[in-house]
């Protein structure tokens, strides 16, 4: 308990030195700069913004891209995941495929979105979804075939069908690391939304990002990054621990509880 | 007896961590030279009392002596085998180089290393293995490394933590006969820590048993029997079927 | 065995086909407009241009050069800053939650900053691309370094063996798994951003030419451009894997 706080008092102890010294270094050197600022200076420009309502459309804008693009890269690549994970042949049919299409830069994908889509959403979750799309199908593939052998067997002996089999055995055995893929996916979502709208699409907290700085309101961008950091680091927090909750109680090789 | 004539001493030692005694009140004598093993169940602090000589640990009272002088950090005249063979070796280093990693630590230069190491891996058997890595060899023959490791630092005393406590009968006695070959060269001092009671008999000049919660010295008894000691004679010799009998008799009124 | 095998490089060829022929399926039945998706056969003759006759081959080298040069600094930096956290567990008290939080901040989300501080210029790429692609070395690094086998810890302090002994014996090459594995992903990283440098700067690059691709409405040459980036990423891929398995001999 004493160690734990401790802990976490030494591990606030460098951000704060950090935030320390640029508002000392800006006290000292008090010319107006067009590229960066003091931190209480970005606490105003976020706060005003939180009130103004322009950081919650922006983030809104972001969450709604980057979680419709989740939705489509999970459905098609959890299914495309099951096809592989399950079918042999399809499995090496797949293979060389996969091996070639997967490393295409998400970014790459940027103009074609916007040629085919033009500015708006569509484009944005459409490169959001071919990112996410890899990790799921890897990730399902890669926990249908760490499914213990014995559990196919046994559902065998019980005289399962084929679709009895995935629903009552495979997908349960599977669904701690199907919901770990969900957790990568959900940061690497957010990740490419952002830079898409970065390098392109003129919506949401990556043009607010850029916007501020085009308008040399240094405060404001780095409003924008601390309040991304948070973002993304409170998505993987409360992800984190609905999964421990969900499958605390499994351990990971298996013991399923299905009667 | 003048204490610088012990090889190893304990002197009143006790070992708790916050309100849990884990040994309480040790007091032992190992000569330069002694094979000495220490049975006790898993709990009875063992592994810990050997920690502790090894400098690894630190007693909470009393003292831990080598040589007359109070261990209180290791030091590369004492040698540790582990029974965990898989994990005290380095994985990514070839069993040549495991060998070489003492000669480099106690400062050997590179030119005298390569005929030591050799001579080493051919000690253990390992002669045809140099270019192997730990886990491409069988249990016993990493174990072997390890023994072979240890011996580079050409120890005066020896710590063995249940070395072959992981590995099969057949290799279990091929190491025992191999142990004792080696330390006999040398005059080596052994502490050796094991729950097997015949290969305890078999191995020691004498053998301690401990007490568990909180581990204590329960026996201490001396094994007269002949050497070099042999897989076949020394096990039917009478003395080691009687003394094999007392001691199962003493680890079972212990733990009833 | 080797029936399997050969079935194995069959089917794979296999399933390349079915994905070429399900393309110019597309195209010639005009599924999707041939404006947004040329017939493979019109791709790879741009593609043939651009590599053949070398209209896209500076722009190749360009952005390669770039993912390199910000991955090695990257790396050097990465592994050097890494094992110093790593090997101080006081050093991991202080940073370590500062590190966990910056992780999952997407690296691109530093480009406005980077064109603040250093303008909008190659620079301006090379300095994302290095930080952007630090992260992912730089946490595998300290986790490596974090996560020494106990005994190896004892090994070493019954050997008497000094914090450099140890830091070069048995602390660095207890991480180079971790340090690759996150080598492999800070590559991946740097071509992203190289990619995204590109296409705000303009500089010269695939990227770049992508972009103009599709801004002039030319979709074969767009599509040359995305699978040249896939060919980056893939041979690179590849030829990180290939070094791993030779440096990883023992785990085998």
């Amino acid at each position: 308990m004493t160690a734990a706080l401790a802990k976490s008092w030494r591990g606030w102890l460098f951000p704060v030195a950090v935030l320390a010294a640029a508002e000392l270094w800006f006290a000292f050197n008090p010319i107006l700069s067009d590229t960066l600022a003091p931190p209480s200076k970005i606490a105003r420009d976020g706060i005003a913004m939180l009130f103004d309502g322009s950081l919650l459309k922006a983030t809104g804008q972001t969450l709604v891209s980057a979680a419709a693009g989740l939705l489509i890269g999970m459905v098609s690549g959890t299914a495309a995941g099951f096809a592989i994970g399950l079918i042999r042949t399809a499995e090496r049919t797949a293979a060389w495929v996969v091996e070639l299409l997967r490393p295409i830069p998400s970014v790459a994908l940027i103009p074609l979105a916007l040629l085919t889509f033009g500015y708006g959403y569509r484009m944005e979750y459409s490169v959001v979804s071919w990112a996410t799309f890899w990790p799921f199908l890897i990730l399902t593939h890669n926990a249908l075939r760490q499914i213990d052998v014995r559990l196919i067997e046994v559902s065998r002996l019980m005289g399962f069908g084929p679709l009895k089999r995935i629903w009552k055995i495979m997908l349960p055995a599977a669904a701690p690391r199907l919901f770990t893929a969900l957790r990568l996916s959900v940061g690497l979502a957010l990740v490419v939304a952002v830079t898409v709208e970065i390098a392109a699409n003129p919506q949401g907290l990556g043009l607010g990002l850029m916007r501020s700085q085009e308008e040399l309101q240094p405060g404001r961008m780095l409003a924008y990054l601390i309040w991304l950091g948070v973002l993304g680091w409170a998505i993987n927090y409360f992800l984190l621990l609905f999964e421990t909750r969900l499958f605390a109680h499994r351990t990971p090789h298996g013991g399923s509880t299905t009667p | 007896m003048a204490a610088a004539s012990n090889a190893i001493e304990l002197k009143g030692v006790s070992l708790s961590f916050g309100s849990n005694q884990i040994l309480t009140g040790i007091d032992m004598r190992v000569e330069p030279g002694e094979f000495i093993c220490v049975i006790g169940a898993s709990g009875s602090g063992k592994t810990t009392l050997l920690r502790m000589i090894a400098g690894l640990l630190t007693p909470t009272s009393g003292q831990v002596l080598l040589h007359g002088k109070p261990v209180r950090s290791p030091t590369r005249r004492v040698a540790v085998v582990f029974q965990d063979y898989g994990r005290a070796l380095l994985p990514w280093r070839r069993a040549y180089a495991n060998v070489s990693l003492p000669l480099e630590a106690g400062g050997m230069p590179a030119a005298q290393r390569p005929a030591r190491i050799r001579e080493l891996l051919a000690k253990v058997g390992l002669a045809n293995h140099e270019d192997k890595f730990p886990g491409q060899l069988s249990g016993g023959m990493q174990q072997r490394l390890q023994i072979a490791r240890a011996l580079a630092q050409e120890p005066d005393t020896l710590l063995m933590d249940e070395p072959f406590g992981a590995l099969d009968a057949m290799t279990r006695q091929t190491l025992q006969d191999e142990v004792l070959r080696l330390v006999s060269e040398r005059k080596t001092t052994v502490f050796f820590v094991t729950h097997d009671i015949e290969e305890a008999l078999y191995l020691g000049d004498r053998v301690v048993a401990l007490d568990s919660n909180p581990g204590r010295v329960a026996y201490d008894i001396k094994v007269p029997l002949p050497r070099p000691r042999d897989q076949l004679t020394t096990r039917e010799h009478p003395e080691f079927l009687r003394l094999r009998r007392e001691m199962f008799e003493i680890m079972n009124k212990i733990h009833a | 065995m080797i029936r399997s095998r050969t079935l194995d490089i069959l089917l794979g060829i296999a399933g390349i086909l079915i994905l070429l022929g399900l393309w110019q399926l597309v195209t010639s039945y005009e599924l999707i407009s041939r404006a947004f998706l040329p017939g493979p056969a019109a791709t790879f003759r741009s593609l043939e241009r651009g590599i053949v006759e070398g209209a896209l081959l500076p722009q190749t080298w360009a952005t390669i050069e770039r993912m390199l040069q910000g991955w090695l600094l990257a790396s050097v930096v990465a592994i050097a800053i890494g094992s110093l956290i790593g090997v101080s567990s006081t050093a991991r008290a202080y940073l370590q939650p500062t590190l966990e939080f910056l992780r999952p901040l997407p690296a691109s989300a530093i480009i406005p900053v980077a064109i603040a501080v250093v303008g909008l210029s190659w620079k301006m790429v090379l300095f994302v691309v290095v930080f952007g692609s630090v992260w992912p070395t730089l946490l595998a690094t300290v986790h490596g370094f974090a996560h020494v086998e106990p005994r190896l810890v004892e090994v070493s302090r019954l050997l008497q063996m000094s914090r450099l002994a140890f830091i070069f014996k048995i602390g660095l090459p207890n991480a180079v798994p971790d340090i690759l594995a996150g080598m492999r992903l800070s590559l991946t990283v740097a071509l992203i951003l190289a990619v995204v440098g590109e296409l705000l700067t303009g500089e010269l690059g695939l990227g770049t030419a992508v972009l103009h691709a599709s801004r002039q409405y030319r979709a074969d040459d767009l599509y040359a451009g995305i699978i040249l980036l896939g060919v980056i990423g893939l041979v690179s891929n590849y030829g990180l894997a290939l070094a791993d398995k030779r440096i990883l001999a023992w785990k085998s």
